[in-house]
């Protein structure tokens, strides 16, 4: 009754979606069910749920209404997430394997074998013979002990994760474009902008929850979506207008929208001169194709008169002659955002960061924003979303990257000396310089100089692009594998010792969001069997290697411990995060978080107390408070379509499942609604071929196959010349055909291209 | 005289807007002087996927607003009185008004977006599919209530046919979970719209959506079972017992 009454009060507060009551109309009178709140466990966009729980079982799931996320509204992989906990297969005991066989072991036994072959590898091989490879789904205390065991107690940078592979061209973009991580606006911006810009980004699939929101404001407002993709997709079916262009020219439009703004008299001008600096960086700057491929961007200061120099080449005219998006079409895209009437944001996901140039694209997309001064403020701004839900709180914020520290950088010596500090280890023991990011980490155990990788919350052999390599790699007797997780998975197929890990609710924890919000669930349930936190695996196994002493936090209360001990890095008006007591409380809380109030809009002085220059806005990411418009050129992808391989393939995801689906395909409902993954044709290609709806289809890359059934006018199309494959399958292998090429500056892998033959099966 | 310097003038005028006219599209012509690469796409929508957008933009409906006349709505026992079975298109229960049409138009004026019809005291079903405009292709009209082999005894349908049980709806029939959205228990193969019959007036009172301005149905509500595998879509279960040893 009291839920209800909560429900009611929240209903006045945010009208519009408020969807709890309704589902509570679905549950029985007698059912006596105890509710808490918590994050979603899926995807980046981080909406508020609640659980019902029945004598120590998960029963029911149900959207938060008080989370300003989704204000009571899931996706359907939400409200069924807990169902994965029934799955048969659940990995419930530690299992070591013993001769090609693996065997039921007591979980300390299980530790101690971790912590010896650890210890040992370290003493026979040296400090960077041992990695850890983990998550943007790990909890922000499990992403703080790994780095500080990693990076503080064992000393070395073996420690990156697999928001690698999906955020970190959002960071480099915003830390060359403005010197500080994650987006300045928050979703409250849908609620105030005009016209929605989606770039490379099935929204309607992928965030759910923030597409519906934005319906909501097309249906009251007129707000208008315009899908700009090289796909048709649910999204493009519900948008007011998609234009889709061929793969990669996506650089070469975003300059010539910019062009457009100039010559148009749309930039906003006194913004510019106050708040903007211009810059260009090396060209021609490679593909990563090959092992220990190495790049660092030299910056060089330019003027406007030489970025106005630099855009003649991209003309609407000459660069719809390669992207195929007509002239007419970027002039549009180029008012969208120019007139000074529109509000307009920009949001991409995986599009744009899962590029080869990665970084220079995401610097291109503010290029628009910060030409016309739309940024900072309610309703206006770009805005890059997550997929995974602790990729902004952990990867991002606690550092799990090779050169990152919970605050700043490796390379910088006084965020060293921070972290030593705080850690309480001597200074020396943190590297200086970054080692393997995840591509390269996994190259180098294929090499043999990783003799030792533990991966935890993570699939690679499903995730990493060119798996077909990365397998046999693990296959090796060379590299002893760990793997923590909470089902089998073909990563924990080559693993050494398999550790049995809880899922979200069976422990508590903290996730971050996209929009900047931290949001802490208590524990809810038991896990079965001897099912552990990933934190407490890392800290028994550094109390087994002699580090007790860091590591002094209890076993009941170490999530709370670990949280008030990271904190202390952020503190200050950029970055406060906020106090457990809030956070307890509050469906999430976005920081900064300063004075007991959220930050919603950062760099701008109505909202952000960090801005000191006395200025409108103040980008104080930047030693001068300037934000960088950068100068990056249209450069080809590393593979194209040719006479051999024709066609172009991409990858991404569906609905109904959750990146490798290791969790979703463990739901019922998800599965038999999606049970395999398949391979999207344009119907005139299909006809070329003569391929039929749901026949075998071989798709074949440089580097390795993979069949699957064909798709035609179903789920979504292709561009001609163009084929489309989920990921999530692990009986259907794309990422076996997938390029391993990154963006040199993020080293982000290119998921979205590369060229294939189609044959039937 | 004067009226010769009318039609001069008149002439110069019809020059001068010819001039500026020619001179316009010739700059036009200028402006696209390179061979464009769009080429027309065809079959450029995804039939399964786009039914409720579409249609939601298109009618401009405020389905939100909508009253529920409780007199006059239909219960799902009335739907599927003019179907042979779930998913068998519905006959027509109606005179009609010219036997040699199509359908189309004539059909369309009411179903397409629905409205209350004095003269049957209903309110017009909507179709999910007010494209296909050949309707009298799959909807009949009933002409007689007699059956062709017992012509007696005609007052029913009974004809032998085994009717297979529509499939059931309610609180809690299709849910995965206490509370979780139900999933859709029916095929969606032409009925991919699917604000027609689950909202609005016409829609049978059982299957009224409470929410029809979420439109991105599919975010929530899944098919039961996927309409096009041709796998088994059993519960995904990996083979890795094999290699476990318990």
């Amino acid at each position: 009754m009291a839920m209800l009454s909560a429900m009611t009060a929240a209903a006045s507060m945010f009208p519009g979606i408020i969807f709890a009551s309704e589902q509570e109309k679905g549950i029985p009178e007698d059912a006596n069910l105890d509710w808490k709140k918590g994050p979603c466990r899926f995807c980046g966009v981080g909406c508020g749920i609640l659980v019902g729980t029945e004598k120590g079982k998960a029963v029911a799931v149900k959207g938060d209404p008080n989370c300003a996320v989704n204000k009571g509204l899931l996706c359907v992989k939400g409200y069924h997430q807990i169902m994965c906990l029934q799955s048969k297969d659940r990995l419930e005991y530690a299992l070591v394997k013993k001769n090609g066989k693996y065997v039921q072991t007591p979980i300390s036994e299980a530790l101690d074998i971790v912590a010896n072959k650890m210890k040992e590898t370290i003493a026979s091989h040296g400090k960077d013979s041992v990695a850890m490879y983990t998550s943007g789904q790990s909890t922000i205390p499990e992403g703080y002990v790994a780095s500080k065991l990693m990076k503080g107690a064992i000393g070395t940078n073996n420690l990156d994760c697999n928001a690698r592979l999906c955020m970190a061209s959002a960071v480099t973009g915003f830390l060359t474009s403005f010197g500080a991580d994650e987006p300045m606006g928050c979703y409250e911006d849908i609620d105030y902008a005009d016209y929605f810009v989606t770039w490379g980004n099935n929204m309607a699939e992928m965030h759910p929850v923030l597409f519906s929101r934005m319906l909501e404001q097309k249906a009251n407002r007129g707000a208008k979506i315009i899908d700009f993709a090289t796909r048709t997709t649910r999204s493009s079916a519900a948008s007011d207008r998609s234009i889709l262009f061929e793969p990669q020219t996506d650089l070469a439009l975003a300059n010539a929208i910019c062009y457009e703004i100039i010559k148009n008299g749309w930039m906003n001008r006194s913004f510019v001169e106050k708040h903007c600096n211009f810059s260009k960086g090396l060209t021609n700057i490679g593909y990563g194709l090959e092992d220990n491929f190495e790049f660092t961007d030299k910056p060089q200061k330019i003027d406007f008169e030489a970025y106005k120099e630099f855009l003649k080449d991209y003309s609407p005219e000459a660069v719809s002659k390669y992207s195929k998006v007509s002239v007419k079409d970027i002039k549009f895209l180029a008012w969208v955002y120019g007139n000074p009437n529109n509000k307009v944001v920009s949001y991409w996901c995986m599009g744009m960061n899962q590029h080869t140039r990665g970084t220079w694209i995401n610097n291109l997309v503010y290029n628009i924003h910060l030409l016309t001064g739309k940024i900072s403020q309610p309703g206006n701004g770009p805005f890059s979303l997550t997929g995974q839900p602790s990729a902004c709180g952990t990867a991002r914020e606690v550092g799990t990257f090779t050169h990152k520290l919970p605050k700043g950088v490796v390379m910088n010596k006084e965020n060293r000396e921070l972290a030593a500090k705080i850690w309480k280890v001597p200074v020396e023991n943190i590297p200086s310089k970054p080692t393997y990011h995840a591509t390269e980490m996994f190259r180098a155990v294929d090499r043999g100089d990783i003799k030792f990788i533990w991966t935890q919350a993570t699939n690679p052999l499903v995730s990493l692009p060119k798996t077909g390599r990365y397998r046999p790699a693990m296959q090796k007797k060379s590299c002893f594998v760990v793997v923590s997780d909470v089902f089998p998975t073909p990563t924990s197929d080559v693993a050494d010792v398999i550790l049995p890990a809880s899922w979200h609710i069976e422990k508590g924890g903290l996730y971050g969001n996209s929009e900047r919000r931290t949001q802490h669930w208590d524990k809810m349930i038991e896990g079965p069997g001897e099912t552990m936190p990933d934190a407490w695996m890392f800290i028994e196994v550094a109390k087994r290697m002699g580090y007790g002493d860091l590591f002094p936090y209890s076993k009941e209360n170490h999530v709370e411990e670990i949280y008030n001990e990271y904190k202390q890095f952020h503190e200050g008006a950029k970055h406060e995060m906020a106090p457990l007591e809030v956070l307890k409380k509050e469906s999430g809380v976005i920081w900064p978080y300063v004075n007991g109030k959220s930050t919603q809009w950062r760099f701008n002085a109505e909202y952000d107390p960090a801005c000191s220059n006395g200025e409108k806005f103040h980008f104080y990411g930047k030693p001068d408070g300037r934000a960088v418009i950068w100068q990056r050129p249209f450069e080809e992808a590393p593979e194209k379509p040719d006479q051999e391989y024709p066609f172009w393939l991409n990858t991404g995801r569906v609905v109904e499942h959750w990146h490798t689906g290791s969790m979703t395909r463990r739901i019922p409902v998800l599965h038999q609604a999606m049970p395999n993954a398949y391979i999207e044709f344009h119907p005139d290609d299909a006809k070329a071929l003569s391929i039929r709806n749901g026949e075998n289809i071989k798709v074949t890359s440089r580097r390795g196959s993979c069949v699957l059934p064909a798709s035609i006018n179903e789920r979504g199309l292709p561009t001609k010349g163009q084929v489309f494959v989920p990921f999530f399958d692990e009986n259907m292998l794309i990422n076996d055909v997938t390029l391993d090429a990154f963006c040199p500056i993020s080293k982000e892998p290119d998921y979205k291209k590369c060229a294939v033959k189609v044959e039937k099966a | 005289m004067r009226k010769r310097l009318g039609i001069i003038s008149f002439f110069v005028v019809i020059f001068i807007t010819f001039i500026v006219v020619w001179g316009y599209s010739y700059q036009q012509g200028q402006e696209e002087a390179y061979i464009p690469l769009i080429e027309t796409p065809t079959g450029n929508f995804i039939p399964s996927e786009s039914g409720a957008f579409n249609r939601f933009d298109a009618s401009g409906l405020d389905y939100l607003n909508m009253p529920v006349d409780e007199n006059h709505q239909r219960t799902l026992e009335t739907y599927y009185d003019n179907r042979a079975f779930e998913g068998a298109p519905p006959s027509i229960p109606h005179p009609v008004a010219e036997e040699r049409s199509l359908g189309g138009n004539t059909c369309i004026q009411c179903h397409q977006n629905g409205g209350f019809v004095e003269k049957f005291n209903a309110y017009a079903p909507v179709t999910p599919h007010p494209e296909m405009i050949n309707c009298r292709q799959c909807h009949v009209t009933k002409n007689t209530n007699s059956t062709f082999t017992e012509l007696a005894s005609a007052a029913s349908m009974e004809t032998g046919f085994a009717r297979s049980t529509p499939p059931k709806v309610g609180e809690g029939v299709n849910n995965a979970m206490p509370g979780s959205p139900p999933m859709m228990p029916h095929r969606l193969h032409m009925r991919e719209n699917c604000i027609s019959c689950h909202a609005g007036p016409s829609a049978p009172k059982e299957i009224r959506v409470t929410h029809p301005e979420r439109i991105n149905c599919r975010q929530c509500h899944l098919p039961i079972k996927a309409t096009q595998s041709t796998m088994d879509a059993s519960t995904f279960l990996r083979q890795f017992d094999e290699l476990n040893e318990k």
